[in-house]
């Protein structure tokens, strides 16, 4: 895992967690062929389905091709808004049948919402999962959005808003990414600003609905104990009558403007803890060169025997804890070391072993017991990510609308394997440079000036 | 929490709800039709092994039966710090080594401590099992305890426990603690905090190991791609030598019901938002009624969308995003909880008041316990789906003594609660009027409307 999460308190934790393992392991590709199976309704619908009997359980979810990489300025947090509210009303459905026909059949849903899509899942016993292909089903294509609703939803979402308002960390991170990404629309939260979260109206949830939810816009997936063919007919019955017409995703690969010298912010609030965070623009994962990206991060800031925690924890005693890596984003990205100082004053001193270890990494090759330990580290997220027919779900969806196919799911470590030290060393001479590089620190506003 | 790149930042329900609800639903499943089976060594450590041949992996957990709780009076955080180095070096090994070894092979070793039990965890492949029971022997019978090790876990220790005061929702949940727990043993935060972490001293940390991780105080439980047999056999192999020693009784302290609502408002006219915990004391993870009064409590404030202070604090008043009551499930005397994050807290407060009262007047409706009563049998294939989850199902019910069949009989004992049982729970485990209550926000008594509270200055 290359991203420590911080917070415990957080709505997102666990589900973010999940988000890294997502891209960071896979499933031992030796019989994932046999396990997987994928459809295409008429209506665009595409169904990925993956067999695991192990246990009588089915985890149903559907996955839409939109998130807070498709708001328009104004609007950021749109989607999230419209993700709680698809809960409420349908044509079938009225407010709290949802959770009151999971709990009462002794399930588990819930819905979130990334950059790149928006989710909804039920983990049923396997002889109940038909119900979530209804629930979906309804949600997909028949919601409703009463005003009188939406209202009490909209005050829901502002008191979310707030949670994150009133967590310094969490302001560090969203300017931080506002400040390292000028133009591409990652840059902006998930939740959305908080201006923008106070005006939503319910016309433009109505809109953003009406434009991304549909079957040609959405992948089903179904996890567990099931047979593909029953699958397949049920999502038929199901899903087979709604309209599906495809959305076109407006494309900012290449949108940022170069940076040509380093960007610096920081943010004063009562905290007791410092933080800092450098951000470095590399590419996304449409380059091949993210792989090697990959393996740079693990060498320099994934564990205790990484390179930066070595020279800042336990060597120089400088901080308490340190992470780096590149993000998975379809667009160019940042690679980002996290720090926490041991105090603030040492935070220059920090600044400068970070870079000079990032020096050390541009200039001198990876040993490879240094390449192995990746290597054997993604084995390993394999089978461990094996093991929550939810979280193999998250992988095949996230990895069919990242990458286009699930078998990126199978195909990580062989990528993984074929970088040489080489690839990493001119990685981090290419990209994690000074004049590349956004610095955000997190400081107390009592003992600063 | 947010992720930069990949965000996951916001789902509709409160993720600490969904985890909540899981862990109480990891004690349904049925070892006894499981391959659960429990062997002790000749030493008398217990063995629980659950083999799952899914998957070419293996957790194994050393449990000791003595936590935080334990922890020296002045010097919380002294289990939590010696859980954590143990994994940080042996006699033959130094901490560098251990985990050059482990991330070298992609596992995962750690140590941790709760109120009522400490331990270490290790993940492995099978293929690596065995040196992985190596480093596990070699760390329970052979700590150094080394003070390089020893100073760089108090500095990662004390950053935390400073953080806990940059996060509102956990400062507020300390706060509460030290109300509810005062002097009790659960009133010392686990992991320590800023004035208890710096006393920590080698000789604290040699103490509690000798005195509590001791074979007869401490279980195994191992779940994965293994053989029961040739697992107890490579135990005793690496631990069969481990000598047992008597371990100290442990006195307990009564908690104090409060006489009314007492108030400590915390003004933080820098937040947009108000932060509130209450409740009182609650039962025992033991007490033969502890299932009926959580099936009670979840019907009250078991989900922040269905349970009855979700539907009016959130759904119907828009209120909060997240609002929920709970029963600790501790070895001692735990808390009955209610929380909320509002910009609005007197209505909020006046909500939950008075739909916590309507519990304990009125109690719960028949449909109302069968959902809950669906809810519970229904979930129940779920507990297969994670090998963590069947570990922690073993974990508990052996640390709380449930018994081998208590899991499988759990089930039917869920649809045995009566409406009757319910109802008489709520009149005798929750106390309305009388709670120690945390607010923490940018506002002052006035504008909370409380009457009849004693503040505490």
């Amino acid at each position: 895992m290359k991203h420590t999460a911080y917070g415990t308190r957080y709505s997102a934790f666990g589900l973010a967690l999940l988000a890294f393992l997502a891209v960071f392991t896979s499933a031992p590709a030796s019989d994932l062929e046999s396990r997987v199976f994928e459809y295409d309704l008429k209506n665009g619908l595409h169904i990925i389905v993956y067999v695991d009997s192990s246990a009588p359980v089915v985890s149903t979810s559907a996955w839409y091709k939109v998130g807070s990489y498709d708001e328009p300025l104004g609007h950021t947090g749109l989607s999230h808004m419209l993700e709680h509210l698809t809960f409420k009303h349908t044509d079938i459905y009225k407010p709290g049948d949802f959770d009151r026909i999971v709990d009462s059949a002794g399930g588990n849903n819930n819905g979130f919402t990334s950059t790149y899509f928006t989710a909804y899942y039920e983990d049923f016993a396997k002889d109940r999962y038909e119900m979530a292909m209804k629930i979906e089903a309804a949600r997909m294509g028949k919601c409703v959005f009463p005003d009188s609703e939406f209202e009490s939803e909209h005050q829901v979402v502002s008191e979310e808003r707030r949670l994150h308002d009133n967590y310094p960390a969490g302001e560090l991170w969203e300017q931080f990414g506002a400040t390292a990404q000028l133009v591409n629309p990652e840059r902006n939260p998930t939740i959305g600003w908080s201006d923008d979260v106070r005006n939503f109206t319910v016309k433009a949830v109505r809109d953003w609905y009406t434009r991304h939810y549909n079957p040609a816009n959405a992948v089903l997936v179904v996890s567990g104990d099931v047979r593909p063919e029953d699958v397949k007919a049920k999502a038929e019955e199901h899903f087979g009558k709604l309209k599906g017409t495809p959305v076109e995703r407006r494309s900012y690969y290449d949108v940022e403007p170069k940076q040509n010298g380093e960007r610096r912010i920081t943010i004063r609030k009562r905290v007791r803890v410092p933080n800092l965070l450098i951000g470095y623009h590399v590419p996304g994962v449409r380059d091949s060169a993210w792989y090697a990206g990959e393996v740079a991060g693990g060498i320099i800031g994934g564990g205790e025997t990484s390179r930066l925690y070595k020279k800042l924890v336990t060597e120089l005693g400088l901080a308490t804890g340190v992470w780096g890596g590149a993000g998975v984003s379809r667009d160019p990205s940042l690679f980002q070391v996290g720090v926490t100082p041991k105090a603030e004053s040492l935070i220059p001193r920090i600044e400068q072993v970070v870079q000079s270890e990032l020096d050390r990494a541009a200039t001198e090759l990876a040993t490879e017991r240094e390449l192995q330990q990746v290597r054997n580290q993604v084995l390993a997220g394999q089978a461990f990510g094996r093991d929550n027919l939810f979280g193999m779900a998250y992988r095949l969806a996230s990895n069919y609308i990242l990458f286009g196919t699930w078998r990126q799911v199978t195909d990580y470590p062989e990528h993984i394997n074929r970088v040489t030290a080489e690839q990493v060393r001119d990685y981090c001479r290419t990209y994690l440079t000074p004049e590349n590089r956004t610095t955000g620190i997190l400081v107390s506003a009592k003992e600063s000036k | 929490m947010r992720h930069f790149r990949l965000q996951i930042s916001d789902c509709r329900l409160p993720a600490p709800l969904c985890l909540l609800a899981l862990g109480f639903c990891l004690l349904t499943s049925p070892l006894s039709a499981l391959p659960l089976y429990r062997d002790s060594l000749s030493n008398g450590l217990v063995i629980l092994t659950y083999e799952d041949h899914r998957l070419p992996t293996a957790v194994v957990s050393l449990v000791c039966r003595s936590g935080a709780a334990c922890d020296p009076r002045d010097k919380a955080g002294t289990a939590a710090m010696m859980a954590d180095l143990l994994t940080r070096g042996t006699a033959t090994m130094s901490g560098d080594s251990v985990k050059s070894i482990v991330e070298f092979l992609g596992a995962g070793f750690s140590g941790s401590a709760t109120d009522d039990n400490c331990g270490i965890d290790i993940r492995t492949l099978t293929k690596d099992l065995g040196t992985a029971l190596d480093l596990m022997a070699d760390a329970v019978l052979h700590p150094t305890f080394a003070q390089r090790e020893m100073e760089i876990a108090r500095s990662r220790m004390m950053s935390d426990a400073r953080g806990i005061f940059d996060d509102p929702g956990s400062e507020v949940t300390v706060e509460f603690g030290k109300l509810l727990y005062g002097d009790h043993p659960y009133g010392r935060l686990g992991s320590g905090d800023t004035t208890s972490i710096p006393l920590i001293r080698r000789e604290d940390i040699v103490a509690f190991h000798s005195t509590y991780f001791r074979p007869n105080n401490c279980y195994v439980v191992a779940v994965g791609d293994i053989k029961r047999k040739d697992f107890v056999a490579e135990l005793e192999k690496r631990l069969g030598a481990w000598t047992p020693t008597p371990v100290p009784a442990f006195t307990e302290t009564p908690l104090t019901m409060p006489d009314r609502i007492r108030v400590k408002l915390i003004t933080r006219k820098d937040m947009n938002q108000t932060y509130v915990e209450f409740g009182h004391p609650g039962i025992r993870a033991t007490d033969a009624d502890m299932i009926t009064t959580r099936l009670m409590s979840y019907i009250l404030g078991g989900s922040a969308m269905s349970s009855r202070l979700g539907i009016s604090v959130r759904e119907e008043a828009g209120l909060a995003y997240d609002v929920r009551c709970w029963y600790d499930r501790n070895r001692l005397e735990g808390a009955f909880h209610a929380t909320v994050q509002t910009a609005k807290p007197k209505e909020a407060i006046a909500l939950m008041l008075r739909d916590i009262k309507l519990m304990c007047d009125s109690g719960a409706t028949k449909k109302e316990l069968e959902k809950a009563h669906n809810y519970y049998t229904g979930s129940f294939p779920l507990t297969y789906a994670s090998t963590r989850g069947k570990l922690g199902q073993v974990q508990t019910m052996e640390l709380y003594g449930y018994g081998m069949d208590w899991l499988d009989k759990f089930p039917d004992r869920i649809r045995a609660v009566t409406l009757e049982a319910v109802n008489k729970a709520a009149r005798e485990h929750i106390s309305p009027g009388r709670y120690w209550m945390v607010i923490l926000g940018p506002v002052t008594k006035e504008d909370l409307g409380l009457t009849d509270v004693e503040w505490i200055e």
